[in-house]
C-alpha cells in the first residue's frame, strides 16, 4: 500500500476540492501568456512548411523524396514508427498504471492521453503520403466491391498495421474522452459565460455525477483499461512485424516485437516528461505533478533503458552467433562500424548510456537535467528507428543494389510539419481542454496526507 | 470535371467542320503545317493517328465554353461513365487484307547502318513497327541482335529526323531542288568539273550498280566509302598480304585459341551480332566433341571482349606492335620460319606462343589496332599458324566496311584545292567524326554544289547546300551482300512518316532514270539473282526473299589465296621500337553508342556502358594505380589534352598509364537526347601513315578537383564473397561437374518449409542463364525495354538510382583492382515460387499466378513499396514520377510520334505504381491462344522472352519446367545450374549456370 | 406533474457517508446521490452494480467468431490466391487481425452500451440538482412526494445532524435521468 513516509503526499498543499476544480482549470479561464502566441506561432509556421512539402509530394510524386529502387523507405517510415513509438506513451501511462492501480497517475494520464492521441494522429500521416496513389488509399480496406471478388492479403503486415493504427487511434481517443465527460461537467457547472456552458454542456453529455454514472463510468474504463492494455502491446508488435516479417538482414528477427514495445514505452515516456517538466513550471502546478511524480518516470526510464540495452546487444550477438554472412555484414560492417556508425553510436549513446544518469537523485530532482536526458532519449529513439529501415535497405543481399540514401527537403520538410502540427495541438490542448483528470486528482486527494494510512 | 465533356464536345463540332472542308488529304494536310498530323496523313490508313491535346485547346475559345457549357451538364451523366476523354480515330477507308487488329504482322529486312549489319524481322501492328527481332533464316546472325539493332526501331519516330527537303536552309520542294540539282552537275560536268559521292560504307549490290551508272555518266566521278570507325588498316594489309582488300570472316568456334590484340569483337569491333554466336557456341564446357575455346587478350582499357577473357594482359597501344613482332619471332624460332629482328615487349609470351603451335592451324589471331604494319605482322602470324585454313576466311569475308582512310584525305585535300566541283553526301556526318572536321567544312564551302542525304538531324547537316532528306531503313526498300552468297533483302515496313526520298531515288532521278528504285531493285535481282535459284518464275523468287528476307547461294572456293611475304619484311622493320612511358589516351566505340550515329536514340543514351556501368556520359577511365598516384576520385574532372577535359572514372583493370575514352558523345546539333551530352573526342584521333589512329599521347593528366555526379548504376563491385555468380575453371569441372557450385546441394537440403509446397499442375515458367555464355552485352536490356515500354527517367533520375530496366547486367570484380576477374549476370525479376515480396502486398496487387508467374496488377497497386524492399534481389522498379506525356521527361514517351513504338500488349504504367518482369507474360499468352486455336500443345522454345529472343549467345532460355523433356528444364538438372540466394529459401523460377573460366587455376 | 425532492448537501466524504447510513438505518429511499469524484462505499450501500463486464465478455466472443469466419470465407471461399507459397488458409497470419479487429469491436460496443444506458449522449441535458455535486460538493436526493411533511422534517433532521452544510427542498418538472 501506499507509504507516506517514503514517498510524500500525492498533492501537495492541502487543498480543497474547490481549489484543485479552480487551480486545474485555471489555464483555461486566464488569457495565456506571450510565449503561448510565439511558440504556437513558430508551430504553425512549421506546420505550414509541411503542408507545402505535402502538397509537393502528393501533386509531383513521392520522386520528390530520396528515396530509390532500392531504398524503398526513408525518413517517412522512420517519422512513422518514431510517432507511433510516442503515441505509446497515454495509453501506457493510463491503462498500465491504472491496472497496477498507481494511483500516483491521475495528475499526468491526461496530458499524456492527450499526446497519444495527437501523436498517433501524426503518425498516421506518413504511410499514407508514402502511397504512391494515396487517392487510391481506401483500396487498402477490405469492402465487398464490385471488381468481382477481391479482397486485401490478409497476411501483408501493412494491412495488420492499417487495421491497428485505426483501432488504436479511435481507442485511445475515446478512452481520453471518457475520462473528460466529469471535468467537462465540472466546467459546465462552474462557468459563468454562456457559450462555455453551452460547448461544454453539449460535450459534457449531461454528465450528472450521479451514483450509476460513476459506478458504470468505473467499470467501463476497467473494460478499456483491460483490453486497450493488449492493444498497447499488440500495436507497436505490429507495427515491428513490418520488418520482422521482412526478409532482409537486419529486419528478420524474432526479437522485434518485444523490443519495439518498450522502445515504444521508452520514447513515450520521454516525450511526456519533457512535456510535463515543461508545463509544471510554466502554469505553477508543481503541487499536482510534485517532484515525485518526475522522480518516478525517471526511475521507469532508467529502468527501461537497461532493457533498451540488453536489446540492441541481444541483436548484434544474434547477429554474430547465428553466423549468416548477411545479419553480419548489416551490424558489423554496416553499423557498428561503416557508413551508418553515427546513426548506430549515436542511438546506443542516447538510450542506453545517457538515461543511466537518473541513477542520480540530483538529476532525477533538476529540471535541466530531466528536459535535457528525456530530449536525448528521443532523439536516440530516432536514429534507433533510422537504423532499422535504412541500414538494412541500403546493403542488403546483392553488392550490385547496394546504394545511399539522403533525404530531400520535401522529405525533411513533410517531418517538421508534423512536429509543428504536434506541438500546435498539445498548446490548443492546454488552452482549452482541461489538462488534468480533475475528478481523479480530487479522489486521491487525501491520499497521503493523513497520518492514518 | 466540367473539361472532359468540354473538350469532347468542341472537339466534336471540329471535326464536323473539318470534314465538311475536306476535299482531299493533301489539303487536310495543310491543317497539319508539317508536323506529326502531317506525317500521320502522309501514310494514310497505316495506324491510329492520336489528337493533341493542345490541338482541343486551341480551338477550345471562350465562346465555344459558353456553347457547350449547357450540353456539358446535360451530358455530364453520360460523360461520367467514361474517364478519359475520347481520342480521334481516323477509320480505314479500304480495310488492308492483312492487318488484323490486335495481331501483329512480322516483316523480314535488313538493319545496315553503314556499320552494323543483321537480317532481322520487323514486328509491326496496326502497321506500324514496334519491335526488332534477329531473322532465324539468316545464317549471319540467326535470332541474335545487339542493343543498337534493337533500339533502331525507336529512331524510326525520331522527332529529330529529317522531315522535308531544304535548298539554303530553307524548306522546298523536291521539284525545285531536283531541277536545281541537274541543272548543276550538267554544268559542271560539261566544265570538266569533278563530281564526287561520299557515302558510308556500301554492301549493297544493286546500289554499288546504280553508283556507277550514276559515276559512268560523268567525264571525272569518284565514290569515296567513309566509315566513323576506320578498318582501312585491315583491308590495306589484306590487299598487300594476299591481294584482296577484305575483311576475312572468322570463325571462333572452329578455333581453340583466340589472341586478340586490343580488338573489341563482342562489344564493338567488326560486326558482334554475328561473332557472339560463335564465340558463346564454342565456350561450352559442356561440349564433349570439341575442346572450349581459350580466350587470351591483350588490351588497355577494360573492354567487354576484355572482361570476358579467360586471360586478360594488359598493355599499352605503344605495346601492341613489338608483342606481335616478339609473337612470330618466337614462332616462327620454334617453328622454323623466317625470324626478324625486333625488339620485345614487357610481357613473356613464349607460353602463349607454346599454345597456339600446340593448337596449329586452330587459333585466331586479331588486332583492332588501325595500323598496317601491325595488321601485316596479325597475317603473318596467322600464315604461319596456318589459321587461313579454317578458322579465318577470306573467300566468304564481310562486306562491312570499306573505307579506305587516304581516299578520304585525297577527298579532303582535292576539296580545298577546288578540284572536286560537286559533293553529293549520303548518310555521312564528316563534320562530327572526321579527326580534321574543319578541313572538311572548308572543303565543303568551296565546292560549287554540295547535296546532303542524311535521315536525321546531324552536325553536318545544313553545311551543304541541299538537304535530300533519306527514309529510315524501316520505310526503304533496299537490299545487302554482307558476305559473297549471302543476300538480304530490305521492304518498307511503313510508308514514309515524313516527305523524305530513298538515297537511290535521288540517284535514279538525277540521273535522269525515270524507273522507281523499287523497280530498278528487283530488276537487278531478277537478272543477277534470279538465275542462281533453281525457282521457275521470278515472281515466285521475288516472293520467296521477301518473305525469307535473305538468300544464299554458293560460291566457288577458287584456289587458296597465298601469302607475300615482302610486305611483312617492310611492316617488321618499320615502326617504332619501344614502349613510350608516356600517358597514352586510347579512344574507342562504346558498346551502346558505338560511333554515335544514333547517339539521339534515348533508350542506348541510358543504356549502361556493361563494364563501367554508367550512362548519359563518356568518362575518362584511369587505372587504380594511376588515380592514386594522382590523387583522382570517380567524377573528378581531369583534363587530359587542351579542350579535353573529362570525369574521372576509376576503371578495375585499366592498364597503368593509359587513359580510355568513349567514342560517340558530344553531339551539338543531333537532337535533344544527343546535344551536350559528354564531349566529342572525335578531333582527338589523329592521322598518322596515312590511318586514323584512335588515340594520343598526353601529357600526364590533371586534376581540376571539380567534381561532376556521374549516372552509375552500380557502386559497390565486390561480391564481398557472398555466392552470387559461382565460378570454376574447365579442368577443376571436367573432374567434378560441382566443382564451384557446391554450395547448391548444401542448401538444398538445408531447406525446410511449414507449408506444403505449392503444386502447379499445368505449366510452371522458368527461365535458365548460362552466366558461361553471356558475354554481358545487353541487347536483352533494350530488346526489353522495347517490348515492354519500359519508360526513360534520363540523367538526374539515374543519378537518383531510379534506373527503370526491368532486366539488367550485374558486374563484379573480383581478384586485384589491378588486375580483376570480371563477372557478368544478368538480373530479372526471379519469379520466386516462395515470393516475400507477394507476402507483403497489402492490397494484394502482387501475387502467384497458377503457372508460378509472380504477376503484377498494376491498377491495383497503391505504391506502398513495400514489395520493392522485401524483394532481396530488388528487381522491382518503382515509378516515382509521371513518365508519360511529361515534359519533365522529354523522352519518347512524351510525344505522339514517339508513343507510337509502344507496344500496345503492354499497359503503360501510372505513376505511383511498382513494375517488374512479367516474363513476357503477353508473349505467353499470345502462344497459348495461338496453340489453343490449332487445337495443340505448346511445343518447347515456343514461347520465348524477349529477352532470350535478342541474346545473340543464346545465354537465356525459357521454358516450362513441368515438361520434363524441355530444354529448360534439361539445363536445370545441370550440375551447373543453381538458384541466386537460394539459401532464403525463396525457390527462384530463374536458374542460374556456373561460370567455367578456360584457365589453369581460379584466382578468387 | 411536479416532483419534490429533498436535497442534502456536505462538504466530505465521511459526513456524506454517515448521513446515507442513518438514512438507510429509518429505511427512507434515498433517490439519488452526487458526487465530485467515484465513493466506492456508496455503490455498496446502494447496492449499485454494472453488468457491462458480462456484455463487454459477448461483444469479443461475437467478434473473434466473426472475424475468423470472415477471413476464411473471404481467402478461402470466395477468393483464394497463393501468396509467395502460403496455402489459402495460412492462419497465423489470420491471428493479428482477429485480435486487433476482436478489441475494437469491443470498445466501440461497450461504450455504446455506456451511453445508451446511463443516458449519456452528447448534447443531452440530464436534470442536476445541485451544481457544486461536480465541484467540490456531495449530494444526497430524496424524493418527498409520498412521504408527506413529517417524512421530509425528519430526513432534513437526520442530514443535518450528520452534518450537511445544507438541505433544500427543490421542485422538479418531469426528471431527466
Amino acid at each position: 500500500m501506499y507509504n507516506r513516509k517514503i514517498r510524500g503526499p500525492l498533492v501537495e498543499g492541502n487543498k480543497t476540492l474547490s481549489q484543485i476544480s479552480k487551480e486545474i482549470l485555471s489555464p483555461m479561464e486566464t488569457v495565456p501568456g506571450l510565449w503561448w502566441y510565439i511558440t504556437f506561432g513558430i508551430s504553425s509556421i512549421a506546420a505550414i512548411f509541411g503542408f507545402y512539402a505535402i502538397f509537393i509530394t502528393v501533386s509531383r510524386g513521392i520522386g520528390t523524396w530520396g528515396v530509390n529502387n532500392s531504398v524503398g523507405w526513408g525518413w517517412e517510415i522512420v517519422n512513422f514508427v518514431w510517432w507511433i513509438g510516442i503515441g505509446h506513451a497515454g495509453t501506457a501511462f493510463s491503462i498500465f498504471l491504472l491496472i497496477l492501480r498507481q494511483r500516483w497517475r491521475t495528475s499526468i494520464n491526461r496530458a499524456a492521453e492527450a499526446m497519444t492521441v495527437i501523436a498517433v494522429m501524426m503518425a498516421a500521416l506518413f504511410p499514407a503520403l508514402h502511397m504512391g496513389r494515396v487517392w487510391l488509399a481506401f483500396y487498402i480496406f477490405p469492402y465487398p466491391n464490385t471488381r468481382g471478388p477481391l479482397w486485401v492479403n490478409f497476411n501483408s503486415p501493412l494491412f495488420w498495421d492499417f487495421i491497428a493504427i485505426t483501432a488504436y487511434l479511435l481507442i485511445s481517443f475515446s478512452f481520453w474522452y471518457l475520462g473528460m465527460l466529469p471535468d467537462f461537467a465540472t466546467i459546465r457547472d462552474r462557468t459563468k459565460s454562456k457559450i462555455k456552458k453551452a460547448i461544454f454542456g453539449f460535450f459534457g453529455m449531461g454528465w450528472t455525477g450521479s451514483g450509476r454514472h460513476w459506478i458504470r463510468f468505473e467499470s467501463l474504463s476497467f473494460i478499456l483499461g483491460g483490453i486497450a492494455a493488449v492493444l498497447v502491446v499488440s500495436v507497436h508488435s505490429i507495427v515491428s512485424t513490418d520488418f520482422a516479417v521482412g526478409i532482409e538482414p537486419g529486419w528478420h528477427t524474432t526479437l522485434f516485437p518485444p523490443y519495439f514495445v518498450v522502445g515504444a514505452i521508452f520514447s513515450g515516456f520521454a516525450m511526456v516528461m519533457t512535456l510535463m517538466v515543461i508545463v509544471r513550471k510554466i502554469y505553477k502546478l508543481t503541487d499536482y505533478i510534485t517532484d515525485n511524480h518526475m522522480d518516478a518516470i525517471a526511475r521507469i526510464l532508467v529502468f527501461i533503458s537497461l532493457i533498451m540495452g540488453t536489446a540492441y546487444s541481444t541483436e548484434v550477438f544474434i547477429a554474430w552467433y547465428s553466423g549468416n554472412e548477411y545479419e553480419m555484414f548489416t551490424f558489423f560492417r554496416n553499423r557498428i562500424t561503416g557508413d551508418f556508425t553515427f546513426q548506430f553510436w549515436g542511438m546506443i549513446f542516447c538510450n542506453a548510456l545517457i538515461p543511466q544518469l537518473f541513477w542520480f537523485r540530483k538529476v532525477r530532482r533538476s529540471w535541466i537535467g530531466l528536459l535535457a536526458v528525456s530530449l536525448l532519449i528521443n532523439l536516440g529513439m530516432w536514429f534507433e528507428r533510422f537504423n532499422i529501415v535504412v541500414t538494412s535497405l541500403s546493403k542488403d543481399f546483392l553488392p550490385s543494389n547496394w546504394v545511399s540514401y539522403n533525404p530531400t527537403y520535401i522529405e525533411i520538410g513533410v517531418y517538421l510539419g508534423t512536429l509543428g502540427l504536434f506541438t500546435a495541438g498539445i498548446l490548443l490542448f492546454f488552452r482549452y481542454i482541461p489538462i488534468m483528470a480533475v475528478s481523479e486528482v480530487k479522489s486521491v486527494i487525501n491520499i497521503g496526507r493523513k497520518s492514518d494510512d | 470535371m466540367h473539361e472532359v465533356p468540354l473538350l469532347t464536345v468542341v472537339f466534336r463540332n471540329k471535326l464536323f467542320m473539318m470534314k465538311k472542308y475536306w476535299k482531299s488529304v493533301e489539303e487536310y494536310q495543310g491543317i497539319g503545317a508539317g508536323s506529326e498530323m502531317n506525317a500521320a496523313e502522309t501514310h494514310k490508313n497505316e495506324f491510329l493517328e492520336l489528337m493533341e491535346s493542345d490541338f482541343l485547346k486551341k480551338y477550345a475559345s471562350r465562346r465555344d465554353f459558353l456553347k457547350v457549357f449547357g450540353f456539358s451538364l446535360s451530358s455530364a451523366a453520360l460523360i461520367a461513365s467514361c474517364k478519359r476523354p475520347v481520342q480521334k480515330a481516323i477509320p480505314y477507308l479500304i480495310h488492308p487484307p492483312e492487318i488484323v487488329p490486335g495481331k501483329a504482322l512480322y516483316y523480314a529486312t535488313t538493319f545496315f547502318d553503314g556499320h552494323e549489319y543483321c537480317s532481322v524481322l520487323v514486328k509491326t501492328r496496326d502497321g506500324r513497327p514496334i519491335k526488332i527481332e534477329g531473322n532465324i533464316m539468316s545464317p549471319y546472325n540467326r535470332e541474335g541482335t545487339t542493343a543498337r539493332i534493337q533500339a533502331s526501331v525507336l529512331s524510326l519516330y525520331d522527332d529529330a529526323r529529317l522531315k522535308f527537303p531544304a535548298s539554303d536552309q530553307s524548306p522546298a520542294s523536291w521539284d525545285a531542288i531536283d531541277g536545281q540539282i541537274i541543272k548543276d552537275i550538267s554544268r559542271i560536268n560539261s566544265s570538266d568539273g569533278e563530281i564526287a559521292l561520299l557515302t558510308s560504307t556500301v554492301n549493297s549490290p544493286s546500289t554499288i550498280k546504280l553508283i556507277n551508272e550514276f559515276g559512268s555518266r560523268f567525264r571525272k566521278f569518284r565514290w569515296v566509302q567513309y566509315d566513323p570507325v576506320s578498318y582501312s588498316a585491315v583491308l590495306e594489309a589484306n590487299s598487300i598480304s594476299f591481294g584482296k582488300a577484305v575483311i576475312p570472316d572468322y570463325h571462333f568456334n572452329n578455333a581453340a585459341v583466340l589472341v586478340s590484340f586490343n580488338a573489341d569483337l563482342l562489344g564493338t569491333w567488326v560486326s558482334p551480332v554475328h561473332f557472339i554466336p560463335k564465340y558463346a557456341s564454342s565456350r561450352k564446357p559442356d561440349n564433349k566433341e570439341k575442346p572450349m575455346l581459350r580466350h587470351i587478350h591483350f588490351e588497355s582499357g577494360m573492354s567487354l571482349t576484355g572482361s570476358n577473357a579467360d586471360k586478360r594482359i594488359r598493355i599499352k597501344p605503344s605495346e601492341e606492335r613489338l608483342l606481335l613482332t616478339e609473337l612470330y619471332n618466337t614462332i616462327a624460332a620454334r617453328t622454323g620460319g623466317e625470324v626478324f629482328s625486333g625488339a620485345t615487349g614487357r610481357t613473356d609470351i613464349s607460353e602463349l606462343a607454346g599454345e597456339l603451335i600446340a593448337s596449329k592451324g586452330r587459333s585466331i589471331i586479331l588486332s583492332g589496332t588501325n595500323n598496317v604494319e601491325i595488321q601485316i605482322i596479325v597475317n603473318g602470324i596467322n600464315t604461319l599458324l596456318g589459321n587461313y585454313a579454317d578458322c579465318i576466311d577470306l573467300k566468304r569475308n564481310l562486306n562491312i566496311a570499306a573505307g579506305i582512310d587516304g581516299r578520304m584525305e585525297e577527298l579532303l585535300n582535292d576539296l580545298n584545292a577546288g578540284k572536286v566541283k560537286a559533293l553529293f553526301m549520303y548518310n555521312v556526318n564528316p563534320v562530327y567524326d572526321y579527326p580534321e572536321s574543319d578541313k572538311f567544312v572548308s572543303g565543303l564551302k568551296k565546292a560549287e554544289l554540295t547535296v546532303n542525304m542524311a535521315g536525321s538531324m546531324n552536325e553536318t547537316v545544313g553545311k551543304a547546300r541541299y538537304e535530300c532528306p533519306v527514309h529510315h531503313f524501316l520505310e526503304s526498300w533496299d537490299d545487302a551482300e554482307i558476305i559473297p552468297g549471302q543476300l538480304s533483302l530490305s521492304q518498307p515496313c511503313i510508308n514514309p512518316l515524313f516527305n523524305t526520298r530513298s538515297f537511290q531515288d535521288s540517284l535514279l532521278k538525277w540521273s535522269g532514270n525515270p524507273v522507281s528504285w523499287h523497280d530498278y531493285l528487283m530488276a537487278n535481282w531478277q537478272n543477277e539473282f534470279f538465275p542462281k535459284s533453281d525457282l521457275p518464275m521470278f515472281s515466285k523468287f521475288w516472293d520467296m526473299c521477301l518473305g525469307n528476307g535473305v538468300f544464299s547461294y554458293d560460291i566457288s572456293d577458287g584456289n587458296p589465296v597465298l601469302f607475300n611475304q615482302e610486305g611483312l619484311d617492310r611492316a617488321m622493320n618499320s615502326g617504332e621500337k619501344s614502349v613510350s612511358d608516356g600517358y597514352e589516351v586510347i579512344l574507342h566505340e562504346s558498346v551502346a553508342l558505338g560511333t554515335g550515329m544514333h547517339a539521339n536514340n534515348p533508350w542506348l543514351m541510358e543504356l549502361p556502358d556493361p563494364v563501367s556501368r554508367h550512362c548519359w556520359d563518356n568518362v575518362a577511365a584511369v587505372s587504380p594505380a594511376d588515380a592514386a598516384k594522382l590523387g583522382i576520385q570517380t567524377g573528378h574532372l581531369i583534363k587530359l589534352s587542351d579542350g579535353l577535359i573529362l570525369p574521372a572514372f576509376i576503371q578495375p583493370g585499366q592498364a597503368e598509364g593509359t587513359v580510355s575514352v568513349a567514342l560517340g558523345y558530344g553531339h551539338t546539333n543531333s537532337g535533344p537526347v544527343a546535344d551536350n551530352v559528354g564531349i566529342n573526342v572525335y578531333p582527338f584521333a589523329r592521322i598518322t601513315g596515312g590511318n586514323r589512329v584512335y588515340g594520343f599521347t598526353a601529357k600526364q593528366p590533371e586534376n581540376t578537383l571539380k567534381q561532376s555526379r556521374l549516372a552509375l548504376t552500380q557502386v559497390h563491385h565486390s561480391m564481398e564473397g557472398r555466392p552470387i555468380v559461382r565460378e570454376t575453371v574447365l579442368s577443376k569441372y571436367r573432374n567434378n561437374p560441382l566443382s564451384g557450385n557446391e554450395l547448391h546441394e548444401e542448401y538444398e537440403s538445408k531447406h525446410r518449409t511449414l507449408y506444403p509446397d505449392v503444386k502447379y499442375d499445368g505449366f510452371h515458367w522458368g527461365l535458365s542463364i548460362d552466366l558461361n555464355s553471356c558475354v554481358g552485352c545487353n541487347s536483352c536490356v533494350i530488346a526489353c525495354q522495347a517490348e515492354n515500354n519500359i519508360p526513360v527517367v534520363g540523367r538526374e533520375e539515374v543519378r537518383n538510382r531510379r534506373i527503370m530496366h526491368w532486366i539488367k547486367i550485374d558486374r563484379y570484380y573480383s581478384d586485384t583492382p589491378d588486375d580483376p576477374k570480371v563477372f557478368f549476370q544478368p538480373l530479372t525479376c526471379q519469379h520466386c515460387d516462395n515470393a516475400p515480396c507477394e507476402n507483403v502486398c497489402p492490397v494484394s496487387a502482387t501475387n502467384h499466378s497458377s503457372e508460378g508467374l509472380n504477376q503484377m496488377a498494376y491498377n491495383r497497386c497503391i505504391g506502398t513499396k513495400y514489395c520493392i524492399n522485401n524483394c532481396p534481389y530488388k528487381v522491382r522498379r518503382f515509378n516515382w514520377f509521371r513518365y508519360t506525356n511529361n515534359k519533365a521527361f522529354d523522352f519518347n514517351t512524351a510525344s505522339d510520334l514517339g508513343k507510337m513504338v509502344l507496344n500496345p500488349d503492354v499497359t503503360v504504367r501510372e505513376r505511383g505504381v511498382v513494375e517488374k518482369c512479367s516474363f513476357c507474360v503477353q508473349r505467353i499468352q499470345e502462344k497459348k491462344l495461338q496453340a489453343k486455336l490449332e487445337k495443340r500443345t505448346l511445343k518447347d522454345n515456343e514461347i520465348k522472352t524477349a529477352c532470350m529472343q535478342a541474346c545473340p549467345a543464346g545465354a537465356i532460355i525459357f521454358g516450362d519446367l513441368n515438361d520434363s523433356k524441355s530444354t529448360v528444364t534439361g539445363l536445370y538438372n545441370n550440375p551447373r545450374r543453381y538458384n541466386l540466394l537460394e539459401e532464403l529459401h525463396t525457390l527462384p523460377s530463374v536458374g542460374y549456370l556456373t561460370k567455367v573460366w578456360n584457365d589453369e587455376e581460379s584466382k578468387s | 406533474m411536479k416532483k419534490t425532492y429533498k436535497i442534502g448537501i456536505y462538504d466530505d466524504e465521511e459526513t456524506f457517508i454517515s448521513s446515507i447510513k442513518s438514512l438507510q438505518q429509518k429505511e427512507f429511499k434515498i433517490y439519488d446521490v452526487f458526487t465530485p469524484y467515484p465513493v466506492h462505499e456508496v455503490f455498496h450501500l446502494l447496492k449499485l452494480k454494472s453488468r457491462l463486464p458480462t456484455a463487454a465478455y459477448f461483444f469479443g466472443l461475437f467478434a473473434i467468431i466473426a472475424v475468423l469466419a470472415f477471413l476464411y470465407y473471404t481467402s478461402v471461399i470466395n477468393w483464394p490466391i497463393v501468396y509467395g507459397g502460403k496455402p489459402f488458409n495460412s492462419f497465423p497470419s489470420f491471428i493479428v487481425v482477429t485480435i486487433v479487429i476482436t478489441i475494437f469491436t469491443v470498445t466501440i460496443a461497450s461504450l455504446a452500451t455506456f451511453s445508451a444506458r446511463s443516458k449519456l449522449i452528447p448534447g443531452r441535458d440530464n436534470t442536476i440538482f445541485d451544481h457544486r455535486a461536480t465541484d467540490d460538493k456531495f449530494v444526497i436526493v430524496v424524493n418527498t412526494d409520498t412521504l408527506g411533511d413529517s417524512g421530509s422534517d425528519q430526513i432534513e433532521a437526520l442530514m443535518k445532524e450528520q452534518g450537511a452544510v445544507e438541505v433544500l427542498d427543490k421542485e422538479f418538472e418531469n426528471v431527466i435521468a
